[in-house]
């Protein structure tokens, strides 16, 4: 009888535990992503994943227009520059509160941006010199307007302040009390205040009922971390999460058969191989040029992302004001490569690739399946090279020293939305500080792009930059190969969901 | 006995101070430069040197190793590098999803490893014995990941039975006392979050529990096979006690012995956490945070992990050691 007790219990509980299902009383949106943020205090920060619950959390300055990179009012409602271009005045929205009840207003601007600024900057602030370099000081004019004076003329600036990292406001009383402990307790004037934060697990966020831009249509946004992309995407089919992103593209038909929605956008990224412009044989551009056209691309993307990237015209992606589709760089033709090569002297010639060994955003297939393909490209014309893989670590340290390969493979992942902030990585003076890893330099592209950051239309910034584009798809400094794809997706019954190309998602607009 | 156990725990001493320098000196002589990794994609050589130098990078080894000594003499763990989170904090966040996965796997481990390893033993050669000792061999060999992953299409999104992904269901988790969520919901009366923990434990417990029950299966049946052999079972039969009172009583105790080293060290190797698993089901233990702060030099967060997981092997080990005593009356400490 004993036995029988024992066996109808575990029965029991057996039923018990499968038939359970829970119902959440508040509209909860869930989203899961990959990874969990490195935390929330926008100074601190360098991450997409920090970035995403960030602009929910936070408010900036300036934000960027739905669906793509221009700018339009955030906490300010109207901005003018004075035509030396060395100081900028922000007239600030009215009635706008921190979560923790203190005003937002020109004081909490000036905070929000000197504790990013030498003296208080410290050192691993990895946004604070991008962002605010050439900012020399943040005055208060009166509590609802505030002047920022550069020490020179920098047209991305106002781009900068759109960015979810480094630019968003923060609240003064709240850095004040918990200092360090800001990056796990943020508090911003945007549409979720923060709740809680499970390591490894969820960060819960509720809605802000004070907000100052449209209210949150749900109560709570939990963002669940779920390392997996294959699981990612169960959790998604179950109906467990109502929106994921990173969606592995092996899983995509699978969604889409089972009636979810996806979201394929190009992403602020370029994929190129770059050539050793200072060193032979790459530092004479008809060989550059003649490498470019021996190399597919379009067919190269098709293989390797099977669709899941967008063959590049260029550095800059489709949705950057400047970016010309009519500019084009140099075709596929392996005949006029061949001939070109003989011209210069370099018949059946052969040279290092170095690549990275992981994947990246915009090349999730590894820089050695990248370096492979491309190698094998460029034996068709009979041109052999030898591939040299670093971990990702290790390979940022060897293209800094810019001693090892003729030619290598990188990336770029775009800050602000502003062209400068791709086609600077071509700019003399970012060889030194290594992000002009090509080490290109030509003084027209230079004074070109100084001309950029100087000049205050952005009509004429755009024909500046068409210029620049223009000398670099002739020189060929780099092959310019793909951008990655943002893949997100979500549940039919979600509504209002949109991933911005700079990768993030508004979730006030969402509702279930 | 008790002087026998604080003799045992003031070995942890040197040993924690072994494991520390041990590690100390991986991370800083074979590791990459985290002040690289926290400055990002903007970061030029002169903002990562002045980094380095303000961590105190630059240092000669015997000073930084000092200073951590120091400050964890003083029970400061320091802060991690990349998230600026007390490392204290991150390990107390990790470490009970760890403990509660662990001893759930262990549990499943050793009622049925040890379970099946006695049938095996009694019923030697029969179609059970082969049976087991199979399926022994595939849970030994199934890679973990895989197994993992079929699990979760099998159970969770064909069949639908069981959850994806994570520790419990979103919103239910319990007012957190020690972080162990079926003892917190215990101790809350929360019966709803101990039954969606206990779902959610299903099947990254049944996938880790895999590996250490087919060798728990196997351990018990070798070391049962041997005492079966012995003569006071032989004794015990002709005094015409029951099989039931044989096996269960007389036999399964000595056989224990060795099982219960590997029971042991299967919970050391648990308890430092299961990365895999973790990875595949999303649990936020302190294996991926320890995997995660290696990949980011986050030396931190790496020398609090490996500390921790010193300290319980060691307990660990004396546990275990304590209960070859209860086990066997020959066994004595003093």
């Amino acid at each position: 009888m004993r036995k029988y007790g024992l066996l109808s219990l575990t029965l029991l509980l057996i039923i018990a535990l499968l038939g359970t299902t829970v119902f959440a009383a508040a509209k909860i949106l869930v989203y899961a992503k990959g990874a969990d943020p490195r935390g929330l205090d926008p100074a601190y920060v360098d991450d997409g994943e920090s970035g995403k619950i960030i602009v929910n959390i936070y408010d900036t300055l300036v934000k960027y227009k739905a669906g793509s990179t221009e700018i339009e009012p955030g906490l300010a409602t109207s901005w003018k520059q004075t035509p030396d271009g060395l100081s900028w005045t922000f007239k600030l929205r009215k009635g706008v509160k921190f979560h923790d009840g203190t005003p937002f207003n020109a004081q909490a601007v000036k905070f929000s941006i000197d504790r990013q600024l030498p003296p208080l900057r410290t050192d691993d602030m990895p946004y604070a010199s991008f962002t605010f370099e050439p900012v020399k000081e943040v005055k208060v004019i009166d509590s609802d307007t505030v002047q920022i004076n550069l020490s020179k003329p920098y047209a991305p600036f106002l781009a900068n302040l759109a960015m979810s990292l480094a630019a968003p406001i923060v609240s003064p009383t709240a850095v004040k009390k918990y200092g360090a402990d800001f990056m796990q307790h943020p508090v911003g004037t945007g549409a979720f205040k923060f709740q809680r934060w499970d390591k490894d697990q969820q960060i819960v966020l509720v809605k802000n009922p004070n907000y100052w831009g449209v209210k949150a249509k749900v109560e709570k946004v939990v963002f669940k971390t779920t390392k997996e992309n294959a699981v990612r995407a169960s959790e998604l089919l179950t109906g467990a999460v109502d929106i994921i992103d990173g969606v592995d593209p092996n899983d995509v038909k699978k969604l889409q058969s089972s009636g979810m929605k996806l979201i394929k956008n190009p992403g602020m990224n370029i994929n190129y191989m770059g050539f050793m412009c200072q060193r032979k044989p790459f530092n004479d551009p008809k060989v550059r040029r003649a490498i470019s056209m021996a190399i597919n691309r379009a067919e190269l993307v098709k293989y390797l992302y099977q669709g899941y990237a967008k063959v590049a015209n260029g550095p800059l992606p489709n949705f950057i004001p400047g970016y010309a589709p009519e500019l084009q760089p140099v075709g596929y033709n392996p005949t006029e490569a061949k001939k070109l090569l003989a011209e210069a002297g370099c018949q059946n010639f052969n040279f290092t690739l170095i690549t990275y060994s992981n994947a990246r955003p915009y090349n999730p297939v590894t820089g050695v399946k990248l370096a492979e393909a491309v190698q094998a490209e460029l034996l068709k014309i009979g041109v052999k090279t030898n591939i040299k893989v670093y971990p990702w670590k290790e390979y940022k340290d060897v293209l800094m020293k810019g001693q090892e390969g003729e030619a290598f493979f990188y990336g770029w992942i775009g800050d602000n939305g502003d062209a400068d902030n791709f086609l600077s990585l071509l700019d003399t003076n970012q060889i030194s500080s290594s992000l002009n890893s090509a080490k290109y330099s030509n003084p027209k592209v230079d004074e070109l792009l100084k001309q950029g950051t100087l000049t205050q239309d952005p009509k004429a910034r755009v024909k500046i930059y068409q210029a620049v584009q223009k000398i670099l798809l002739e020189d060929a400094p780099w092959v310019f190969i793909s951008h990655g794809v943002d893949l997100a997706a979500y549940r039919p019954n979600v509504k209002g969901f949109a991933l911005h190309p700079t990768g993030a998602a508004w979730l006030n607009l969402v509702t279930k | 006995m008790l002087k026998y156990i604080m003799k045992r725990l003031l070995m942890l001493i040197p040993v924690l101070l072994g494991v520390s320098l041990i590690v100390f000196l991986i991370m800083h002589l074979f590791t990459g430069d985290p002040a690289a990794l926290i400055l990002g994609q903007h970061a030029t050589q002169a903002q990562v040197a002045a980094l380095r130098e303000n961590l105190g990078l630059n240092d000669p080894i015997y000073l930084q190793f000092g200073k951590f000594i120091w400050q964890l003499l003083h029970g400061d763990l320091g802060r991690s590098l990349m998230s600026r989170r007390p490392v204290l904090d991150d390990l107390c966040a990790c470490f009970p999803a760890t403990i509660e996965l662990a001893f759930f796997s262990l549990l499943i481990a050793t009622v049925v490893g040890v379970t099946v390893g006695v049938i095996s033993a009694v019923k030697r050669y029969s179609f059970f014995d082969y049976l087991s000792m199979i399926g022994a061999l595939l849970g030994v060999s199934m890679p973990i990941f895989w197994l993992g992953l079929i699990l979760i299409i099998v159970f969770a999104v064909n069949l639908q039975w069981l959850p994806v992904a994570g520790r419990i269901e979103i919103g239910l988790e319990p007012a957190r006392i020690t972080g162990l969520y079926l003892l917190d919901s215990l101790l809350t009366g929360n019966w709803e979050a101990m039954l969606s923990t206990l779902r959610h434990l299903l099947l990254p417990g049944f996938a880790l529990a895999a590996y250490s029950m087919a060798i728990i299966a196997r351990m018990t049946r070798s070391t049962m096979l041997e005492v079966i052999k012995q003569d006071y079972i032989r004794t015990a039969h002709a005094k015409g006690l029951t099989e039931s009172r044989v096996i269960n009583h007389h036999a399964l105790k000595n056989a224990l012995i060795p099982v219960v080293t590997v029971i042991g060290l299967q919970l050391g190797f648990l308890l430092g956490g299961a990365v895999l698993t973790e990875t595949v089901f999303s649990w936020p233990g302190l294996g991926s945070l320890t995997v995660n702060a290696i990949l980011a030099s986050d030396y931190p967060v790496v020398q609090g992990s490996v500390l921790l997981v010193a300290v319980v092997f060691v307990v660990v080990n004396l546990v275990v050691d304590l209960l070859y005593a209860y086990l066997d009356p020959r066994i004595h400490y003093q």
